[in-house]
């Protein structure tokens, strides 16, 4: 195994995860470097949500280590050589540099566009709140959202909802993103719209992770595609080489599966 | 109509007692009731067996019951309570369990993606819970605590057996003298009705209130 480069802004070596007896993740390993796509696929029940929640620390886990920008996340290897969690104080601060966007938009519904933006950078980074205001009017701008400032998230699409997240989520201006399966709760229509951000985002290199059922586009956004079951990277690659010429048995029988449901 | 006038001035002082036993209690029931919440959402194991059990209690034995052991058996065990801060401490405790499950319910009722939302952009679990958990929580919790505290006020007529002079009290010291049981309740029920209808009020406005836009 050769050193990591200093490009590489995710580093996961050897995730395991278990619910109870349950191994749901096995010894899992990749690099994501900076600036790279990364789409997640894989049959239901695979792990790619999982995997994708651990690397921010939504979801613990009992073995291995990732680091993010060369700091490793979750856990700490103390002089006894036992593992242990880090302080809620540093897990907080190492979510802080990951911004994750979820399939059910969880935005506060108490609060405007504006103020779900600027919560972060004003609690999380001390900033001044008119600052933090000043920043958040110019995210939502940048996601298409400049005339719905002081809407409260009940009275937006579900498209301006999640581009509202994805705006809350750069605030703290992450290192990289996460998106788990941001479309599957929106509409057919709507779909388009966070797309277009989420390539936006892509040609600001940024660096994503993305879980996702939408074959075309992951085919025609990723940089690397990893295909998952049980809980294993089975295969990885462009994604030209997968979908085009897929070595293992269980990805040529989930892509027949799509290509049957769906135009590929 | 004669006797009702003179029987005002009694009648007042009654409703005075019952008031300021009614506002104390629940301040008691409000304040125990949201610490026995997050003792059973955020405690240890020791913490959250206590709370356990003090709900159980609570739950499992009546207010007249407890009044009584208040007033009746503590003295045998040297400890002399005066009526009216016994009554509050007491129908504060009773009350402070049904607050706790409208506490509690209310903010298990924010959805589980809330927390994960905030811990996504770096909040720790103390602003989680300021700025965006009890803020929503609130609101659903907003008419099942007006109905409690309806509760709580009605429960004060209890105390009229252990000797507090509160609106009931009064009221059936009158008729003992006057004998005229229907015009004398009557009054103090409407007590009851108008301080439990004016909250009324206020919870429906606080339901309309509640829902956030969908």
């Amino acid at each position: 195994m050769q050193p990591p480069a200093a490009s590489v802004e995710i580093e996961i070596r050897n995730l395991s995860k278990w619910y109870g007896t349950h191994q749901v993740l096995k010894a899992l390993s990749t690099d994501v470097r900076r600036s790279e796509a990364v789409v997640l696929i894989g049959p239901s029940g695979s792990g790619k949500t999982t995997f994708l929640r651990c690397i921010n620390l939504l979801e613990p886990f009992q073995e291995g280590e990732i680091r993010i920008g060369g700091e490793s996340m979750g856990y700490q290897t103390d002089a006894t050589g036992r593992r242990r969690r880090r302080s809620e104080r540093d897990i907080a601060r190492l979510r802080a540099k990951v911004g994750m966007v979820f399939q059910s938009f969880n935005l506060f519904p108490h609060m405007t566009a504006l103020k779900n933006v600027a919560l972060g950078p004003v609690r999380v980074n001390g900033m001044a709140r008119r600052e933090a205001e000043e920043l958040a009017a110019s995210l939502l701008a940048r996601v298409g959202l400049a005339d719905k400032l002081d809407v409260v998230p009940g009275r937006l699409s579900g498209g301006q909802q999640q581009r509202v997240a994805i705006a809350r989520a750069l605030a703290m201006s992450p290192k990289a993103m996460l998106f788990d399966e941001v479309t599957s709760a929106l509409d057919p229509e709507l779909v388009a719209e966070v797309l277009d951000v989420m390539r936006q985002l892509r040609e600001d290199g940024m660096t994503m992770v993305i879980v996702t059922h939408e074959m075309a586009f992951a085919r025609a956004f990723a940089n690397r595609i990893l295909f998952m079951a049980d809980g294993k990277i089975l295969e990885q690659g462009p994604p030209a080489e997968l979908f085009g010429d897929p070595k293992t048995a269980r990805l040529q029988a989930f892509l027949k599966r799509f290509r049957e449901g769906h135009q590929l | 109509m004669d006797l009702l006038i003179a029987s005002l001035p009694l009648l007042g002082g009654g409703v005075w007692i019952t008031l300021q036993l009614a506002v104390l209690a629940a301040i008691v029931a409000t304040v125990l009731g949201l610490t026995i919440a997050f003792a059973q959402l955020f405690g240890g194991l020791v913490l959250r067996i206590v709370a356990e059990a003090y709900l159980y209690i609570a739950r499992g034995v009546p207010l007249l019951v407890l009044l009584f052991a208040m007033y009746y058996a503590l003295p045998y065990a040297g400890i002399m309570v005066e009526p009216m801060s016994g009554g509050v401490l007491v129908i504060g405790f009773y009350f402070a369990a049904f607050m706790a499950d409208v506490f509690r319910g209310a903010m298990l009722a924010v959805a589980q993606g809330q927390w994960e939302a905030g811990r996504a952009i770096g909040l720790r679990t103390p602003t989680i819970l300021v700025d965006i958990v009890l803020p929503q929580a609130l609101r659903v919790a907003g008419p099942p605590y007006v109905n409690t505290l309806i509760m709580l006020v009605k429960g004060t007529s209890l105390v009229s057996v252990i000797g507090l002079s509160d609106v009931t009290f009064v009221g059936r010291q009158i008729i003992e003298r006057t004998l005229a049981p229907f015009e004398i309740f009557g009054a103090v029920a409407a007590v009851y009705f108008v301080i439990c209808f004016a909250l009324s009020r206020c919870g429906a406005y606080l339901e309309r209130r509640a829902s956030f836009v969908h």
